[in-house]
């Protein structure tokens, strides 16, 4: 048998083993939010305690919390769990430099983020909910207002919320430390 | 006898094909999205809600957590202007342009994200440190040795990558601009 006679009596084969090879490449990458032992969230867990600021300390070489985080920015995180209850970022922004805020899911994929930039008259009042808790938080809005806070309905149950604040000049951490303390993060009581 | 061996080979190799597309793909970069411009490449989507699949994963397995498009944008180099990869064993000059942003800051670091130690024990530089010439110009020097002026101190490593992080940029609204947004030139200086 020649080589063509070879290869064509072999097609089928060779074909199923490109389906084969396309399924488990597409499995695979989408399973590996659900598989990574440590995504983001395991990393800052044990780091976060719930519905509570966090700073995180500063990376070192050889002891960094994640990768490719800027040494130039201090970090505080604030996990949130649902299930328990929804959660309240608040506080005053105001001053020089820069605070980001990062809304993230269980998998640490990003589903808002914005700047003090985006803060409503100095003030920052965002609430993280369940499409269930919105539901029940709206029902006591007054008709004739806006509501003053930002709601974000979080795509997963658990997730993390991350403040990251510039240190514009190196070995000035204090006042990016104290931007953050700034922002107070809480459980959001039964209304 | 023919077909099972055919069979069980045909699962074996699709698999461990399969396998190593997604291996591959998430070692280079975070899947489709990215924006070019000379040595610097960003991935603006994966930091928001339309991150595709393979950047999901990749941020899965990485543990990192991108900066979010309305935050600002994040650029990384792994080669200098001419398009050869990045030594450590020389000096580079980074200088003008660069792309409006309330703060940017420059980070050396390893290709998987780490910080490079270094005897002068900093691993970055921010807009707000940098000193600029009369004609508001500035230029970066990259390298092991301690240099005058705008120093970015290099460690002891085989390998290094350049991340340009642009803070709260206009150009994240407009992201389809960024290829020809003018970005910093990256030009390679002696070797040791």
């Amino acid at each position: 048998m020649s080589l063509r006679e070879t290869f064509i009596s072999n097609l089928p084969w060779i074909a199923g083993t490109a389906i084969i090879a396309g399924i488990t490449h597409i499995t695979s990458i989408m399973a590996m939010p659900y598989l990574a032992p440590k995504d983001a969230f395991a990393r800052l867990e044990p780091a976060a305690p719930l519905d509570k600021m966090a700073v995180l300390p500063q990376g070192v070489p050889g002891q960094t919390l994640m990768p490719f985080e800027d040494p130039a920015l201090v970090v505080g995180v604030c996990r949130y769990d649902l299930n328990v209850a929804p959660l309240r970022l608040r506080g005053a922004l105001g001053g020089d430099g820069l605070l980001l805020f990062s809304f993230h899911n269980r998998f640490g994929t990003t589903f808002y983020s914005m700047t003090d930039k985006g803060a409503l008259r100095g003030r920052l009042d965002v609430l993280v909910l369940t499409p269930e808790q919105l539901e029940a938080v709206e029902a006591f809005d007054p008709e004739d207002e806006l509501p003053q806070e930002l709601r974000l309905v979080g795509p997963t149950k658990e997730g993390f919320v991350l403040i990251r604040s510039i240190s514009p000049e190196r070995g000035n951490l204090a006042e990016a430390k104290a931007r953050i303390a700034q922002v107070g993060c809480e459980a959001e009581g039964n209304r | 006898m023919i077909t099972f061996a055919k069979t069980l080979l045909a699962a074996i190799v699709g698999v461990a094909l399969g396998l190593t597309a997604t291996w591959l793909a998430v070692e280079r970069g975070y899947g489709f999205g990215a924006v070019s411009s000379g040595p610097w490449t960003g991935w603006p989507k994966t930091g928001s809600r339309e991150a595709d699949p393979y950047a999901r994963a990749v941020i899965a397995r990485s543990g990192e957590v991108p900066l979010g498009l309305a935050e600002g944008l994040s650029f990384m180099a792994r080669t200098d202007d001419t398009g050869a990869l990045l030594d450590p064993a020389c000096d580079y000059v980074l200088s003008d342009p660069i792309p409006p942003a309330r703060y940017w800051t420059i980070t050396a670091m390893t290709p998987h994200g780490a910080l490079i130690d270094n005897a002068a024990g900093h691993f970055g530089l921010t807009s707000a440190e940098i000193v600029r010439d009369m004609r508001g110009k500035f230029e970066i020097t990259v390298s092991r040795q301690a240099r005058a002026g705008n120093w970015l101190p290099l460690g002891d490593t085989s390998e290094f990558v350049l991340v340009l992080r642009l803070y709260d940029t206009p150009l994240s609204s407009a992201s389809s601009s960024i290829g020809i947004t003018p970005m910093p030139q990256l030009k390679r200086g002696r070797c040791a």
